[in-house]
This record gives structure tokens, sequence and C-alpha cells, in this order.
């Protein structure tokens, strides 16, 4: 591949790093600078970091949901590394919400953990997302596997709003603060909040991006070493 | 040539690295059999899995007839008979007969499955458990099984596995038997002798790739054993 | 629509005739509920008796996820999976058939276990039993159809005994919430709660439907 194409090529990450880059620390700016809440103290920092993360992680679900969807449908395998993928960075991120939140609900309501509606829904989506995983992983024949993963990934997600639905209204109270509604953020933290969304989202896209670039040079490296497989045979 | 029971153009299979089935046509007309012959893994039984209705081809079309049908109207007029009977073991073999005939949507079960029974000499063990059932009577009620909605294409996907002398026999009579004008046939066989003798058109396939032999080869088990092993090397060689 | 008949025939003959599911439930449900007496046993003050009716649930969702591990049992013998793949019928209707047979034992299950229950935990079902029989009914019918979908996804894994609950568990959280909902104001009041029975009936629809649509994908080779 000669320089030019190559710079193409990998232009985009480098730059798209960059614009991260940029973007994260312009975050972590805000959020050093934002005020700090009277009542939780530093802790409460985690607002910057833990709703980012679950919408994240709510994003994977979708795109896994979403590639199955497309796979069954019209039988691409690319679909299905995309889901694939979308699966994987989704666990990722899915992981440090379900980190995040413990220590913001230790430093808030003083419990490591409780079943308010949005924690429980989010661990459920969390446990369905390894079941997922481990679907994909057991079953033998590639093929199969994508299949059973995508009809796995529709159900799963066909749950998501009935989860909410479900435990809303009969979970137990609702602890976390219902921060989607404009001005309930307090004074100054409007600018760091946006910023850790959009920070936490460029890189869940920026992931899912390089992990599904991984799947297809795998996919294509495996054809690769099949094809020099079948040559070598006498 | 009387008008094809099937056709299939540009068929293929692939997941992954490398395709179980390159881009096939085929065509068949009602009243011939086609052998398709080739070593293990070739592709030889997804070529059937796609002809059966019981996976969706990457690439190409199948057609039974005229019409343009979904893959379940397709089921409906393909039969297949394998190495396993698909049988439900705690059903007697009679009972299997009218759950399969009710499968298909068959008028008359019950009727149906008495038909079978005298047709293809079930009687004595019609009532017995298909669990119970030696491999070579299983067989004949899995054969049976296959025609209860009497298919216009007929899949084998090597019957005569695991059958003795006799059983073998009485297979390929009944199927020389019913090579009449509204059946076409699939077989799916690596015993080049019983592809001679039952087959009118024979194909083989290697990695996936396919390669039609002259109908003449089918005269003779030589003559198909020689066509046979240039055909594999000619296509080892390309693929 | 005959396909749907021959299928739900031919599972509960099948099970008629070795009622081994049927007794390897009941067994189970009834070892279960024997565990949660001596695990949570009910005390002497009612009012500390608020979660007896999820033990009830308890006991019904080991117990249905112990028959749904063996709804394609009789399939895996000489591929008679295969068999049903090749039905020309709606692949949704052989999915209702099999479902409508695991929620028809499953049912007999829970009524069995109901008794034995009451038994245990000193209750009296009989005035609210025909609510409590609706309850468990829609229970049933969720924990049949995402079972069903489920099961024959995970006969085709490797670990599929183990592959099954852990697919389906997390699945069946709505409808545990609704059912225990239900059951928990039944026991307490005397009828049943309008927005649990919704939820159960909400649930019970999605996975019917994404089961039945779905289903066709799975029975692919």
């Amino acid at each position: 591949m000669s320089d030019a194409n190559q710079l193409a090529v990998h232009g985009w990450k480098r730059s798209t790093a960059v614009a991260l880059a940029v973007l994260g620390t312009g975050w972590a700016w805000a959020v050093w600078h934002a005020p700090l809440d009277s009542v939780q103290g530093v802790i409460q920092k985690v607002l910057y970091i833990h709703p980012p993360l679950a919408f994240a992680a709510y994003a994977g679900f979708i795109g896994t949901a979403l590639g199955g969807a497309l796979f069954l449908a019209r039988g691409h395998e690319r679909f299905d590394r995309f889901a694939a993928a979308s699966a994987e960075v989704g666990v990722v991120f899915s992981t440090l919400m379900l980190l995040t939140g413990p220590i913001w609900a230790k430093g808030t309501w003083g419990k490591w953990w409780t079943w308010d509606p949005r924690l429980t829904v989010t661990l459920l989506l969390y446990l369905t997302y390894v079941a997922y995983l481990l679907l994909r992983g057991f079953t033998e024949g590639s093929e199969r596997a994508a299949r059973f993963a995508a009809v796995y990934g529709i159900l799963g997600s066909a749950l998501i709003p009935l989860n909410y639905y479900a435990i809303e209204l009969f979970g137990s109270r609702a602890l976390h603060p219902d921060n989607l509604q404009r001005g309930s953020l307090g004074e100054g933290m409007g600018l760091p909040f946006l910023l850790g969304v959009l920070a936490t989202l460029a890189a869940f896209a920026f992931l899912l991006v390089r992990r599904f670039e991984l799947g297809e040079l795998r996919a294509v490296h495996a054809e690769l070493r099949a094809r020099a497989a079948l040559q070598e045979e006498p | 040539m009387s008008a094809p029971a099937l056709r299939a153009t540009g068929l293929a299979k692939r997941f992954g690295p490398l395709a179980a089935l390159a881009p096939l046509d085929l065509a068949l007309a009602l009243g011939e059999t086609l052998a398709v012959l080739g070593p293990n893994g070739a592709g030889k039984s997804t070529l059937l899995r796609l002809l059966a209705g019981l996976a969706r081809p990457t690439a190409g079309e199948i057609a039974l007839g005229a019409n343009a049908e979904s893959r379940a109207q397709r089921r409906a007029r393909v039969g297949l008979l394998a190495h396993a009977t698909f049988l439900t073991a705690q059903l007697t073999a009679r009972e299997n007969l009218v759950f399969a005939a009710r499968l298909y949507g068959v008028a008359n079960p019950d009727a149906r499955a008495a038909d079978l029974i005298a047709a293809h000499e079930l009687a004595p063990f019609a009532e017995r458990r298909a669990g119970e059932l030696s491999r070579g009577m299983a067989q004949r009620v899995a054969i049976a099984r296959a025609l209860v909605h009497e298919p216009s294409l007929l899949l084998l996907d090597e019957p005569f596995t695991g059958l003795d002398a006799r059983a073998a026999e009485r297979l390929a009579e009944q199927l020389a038997a019913r090579r009449g004008s509204e059946r076409a046939c699939v077989l799916v066989t690596h015993e080049l002798a019983r592809a001679a003798q039952l087959a009118t058109r024979a194909l083989v396939l290697v990695r996936g790739r396919a390669r039609s032999l002259d109908p003449a080869v089918l005269a003779s088990e030589a003559a198909l054993g020689a066509a046979y092993r240039e055909a594999v090397a000619a296509l080892e060689a390309a693929s | 629509m005959s396909a749907f008949w021959a299928v739900l025939w031919k599972d509960l003959a099948i099970e008629w005739r070795s009622r081994d599911r049927f007794a390897a439930m009941t067994v189970f449900a009834l070892l279960v509920v024997l565990v949660l007496y001596f695990a949570a046993p009910p005390s002497l003050d009612a009012a500390q008796n608020a979660h007896v009716p999820g033990l009830l649930w308890v006991a019904y969702v080991f117990a249905g996820v112990l028959g749904m591990n063996r709804a394609f049992a009789a399939e895996l013998e000489n591929d008679a999976l295969s068999a049903l793949a090749l039905a020309p019928a709606d692949r949704g209707f052989l999915f209702l058939g099999k479902a409508a047979a695991s929620f028809l034992i499953l049912i007999t299950v829970q009524a069995l276990a109901a008794v034995f229950f009451a038994l245990a935990f000193s209750l009296d079902l009989w005035p609210v039993a025909p609510q409590l029989a609706a309850v468990a009914a829609l229970g049933a019918l969720g924990i049949s159809c995402a079972g069903t979908l489920l099961a024959a996804i995970a006969v085709r894994t490797r670990y599929r005994e183990v592959m099954l609950p852990l697919l389906l568990l997390p699945l069946l959280v709505p409808v545990l919430l609704g059912a225990v909902r239900a059951t928990t104001a039944l026991l307490a009041t005397g009828s049943l709660p309008w927005p649990a029975v919704q939820l159960l009936i909400v649930a019970d629809a999605v996975y019917a439907i994404v089961s039945f649509l779905c289903f066709e994908y799975v029975l692919d080779e």
C-alpha cells in the first residue's frame, strides 16, 4: 500500500483519536472546575461519568439487536460482525457503568447496591449481554451462532422497555434522580455533563468501529489461512 | 426433456472463511435421478440441505416447477431421506406416519398412513414404537415418511449407510421402481455401484465446487469410477 | 394450523406415555418448596410473611425451567428436530404447538405444587383458587413461550442444560415481578391488582409475538 493510501486509511483514525483526546481533556477540565455539590461532595462528580456510560451501554445493546435483526433479514455476515462488535464494546461500557454506579451509590445514598429501577434494569441488561456472549461462544457452527445470537438479542432488547415498565411499577422506590429533565442539573453542571455524554458516546463509537474492523480483518485472515491450507494439501 | 422439476441457479452457501458451496447451476427433470458424488466435507450435505429448504442460501435461487415459491412452499414438495430417520422414538411407526402426514397438511392423515403401511409392507411392525425398531425397519418407515406428502423431489443423503445387504438391496429396488415420471431424485452417496445402478445423471463436488459428468459413464461402475477420479483430481487442482 | 395440533398432540402423547417430564417437574417443585420452607420459614406473625407468595413463584420458575430443558429432548433422537424443520407449515405454528404442550404440563405441575405449598406454609388458598390459577397460568404462559424459543436454541449448544437457565432467567424478570406482585396482593386482599395482571399480559404478548416470529430462524440448520 502506498504511503498516501496508508495515510488516508489510517489518517481518519489518527484524527479521531486526536479529536477524542481533545474532547476528553476538555471534559476532564470541565469536571475539575465544576462546582462541588454541597451535600455529596466530590463523589457527586461521578455524575459526569456514570450516566454517560449508561447511555453507551444501551447504545451497545441497541446496536447488537439492530445488527442481529438486519442479519436475519438480509443474511450478510457483516451485520453479524457488527452485532458481535457492538455486544463486546457494550459489555465493556456496561461493566464500567456497574462499577461506577455503586461508587456513586455509596457516596450519595450510603449503600453499595440498591434495587431501584434503573440499577435493576441495567443489571438485567448486563446479564443479558453476558448470556448473549456466552451463547455466541458455546454454539457450534458460526452461522448458527450468528442466528441464535441475533434472535436472543432481539428478544433481549424487546425486554428493555418492558423491564423499565415493570420495575417502575413495582420496584422499590426510585432512588435515581430523574436527571433527564433539563434544569434538574444544578448550576454549572450542564456543560461537563454534556461533554461527558459526547465524549463517552464518541469513545463508544470509536471503539465500536475499531472492534468491527478487527472482526472484518479476522474474517479476511481466516479466509486467507484456509486458502493457504488448501494449497498445501497434497 | 420435460419441464425441469428442479432448477437451481447460482446456488451458493458460505459463512466465514470458505464457501461451503460455490455458485452452482442445476436442472433436473421429472424422472431423472442425479447422483452427487464427492469426498467428505465437499458440500454434498450442504447442497441437500439447501434443496430441502432447511437452510437459506447465501446466493442464488431454487425453483421447483414453474412458479416462484417461498422456502416453506418448496418444503411441501420435497422429501428428505437421510442417515437419521427423523422418527419420534416414543411414537409407533403408524403414529409417526400420521404425525408426518399432519405436519405436511395431508388431507386424510390416517388413511394416508394406512396406505403407506400397505405399500411399504410395514404392517408387521406398524404398531411398534420407532425406538424399538431395528435400523433396517426404521429406515423403511423413514422412506415411507419421506413420501407421505408425495413430493415431486426426493432427496437422499447417504441412505444406504448402516443398512445390511438385504435392506440396502430392498431400498435400491424401491428407488428404482419409483423412478416414474412423477418424481425427480437427488442421491448423495459415496457408493459408486449404487450411483451407477440408480442414477441417470451425475455430479461431482469437491470443496464446494461442482462438475457434471457425462451421463454415459453411468453405464458401469468402472466407467463411473474412472470419470469420478478424474473429476476429483481436476477440481482439487483448480481450487 | 394442522401442524399446530399435530405438534401439540405429539408432545402430549409422548408425555402421557412416560410422564417423566411431569414427574420430574412435580417432584422438583415439591423439593424446592421443602427447601424454601426450611430456608425461609414463615413467621408466626402474619405481618412478617409478605415474602411468602414470592416463594411459591421460586418453585414455579425452577420447575418451569426444568421442564423447558426437556422440551426438545424427544427431538434430539433421530434428528427429529430436522423433521420439524422440514415441515412446510409456518414455523410459528410449530412453536405454538410446543409452547402449548409445555404450558399444559406446567400448569398441572403448578396446581399440585400449590397444594403442597399451601400445606407447608399453612395458607388457605381455596377461596382465591380461581384467581390464583389465572395468575399461575399467565406466568406459565410467559415461561412456556420464552422457554420454548430458548430451549430450541439451547438444545444445539454445548452445555445445553446450563445454557437454558442462563438465557431464560434474565428475561423472565417482568413475568416474575408481575406474578409475585399479583399473588401477594391476592393473598393479602383477596382480589387481583389490575396493574400486575396487565404487566403479565403485556409481557406474555411480547414473548409470544417475538418467539413466534423468530422461531423461523431458530429451526434452520
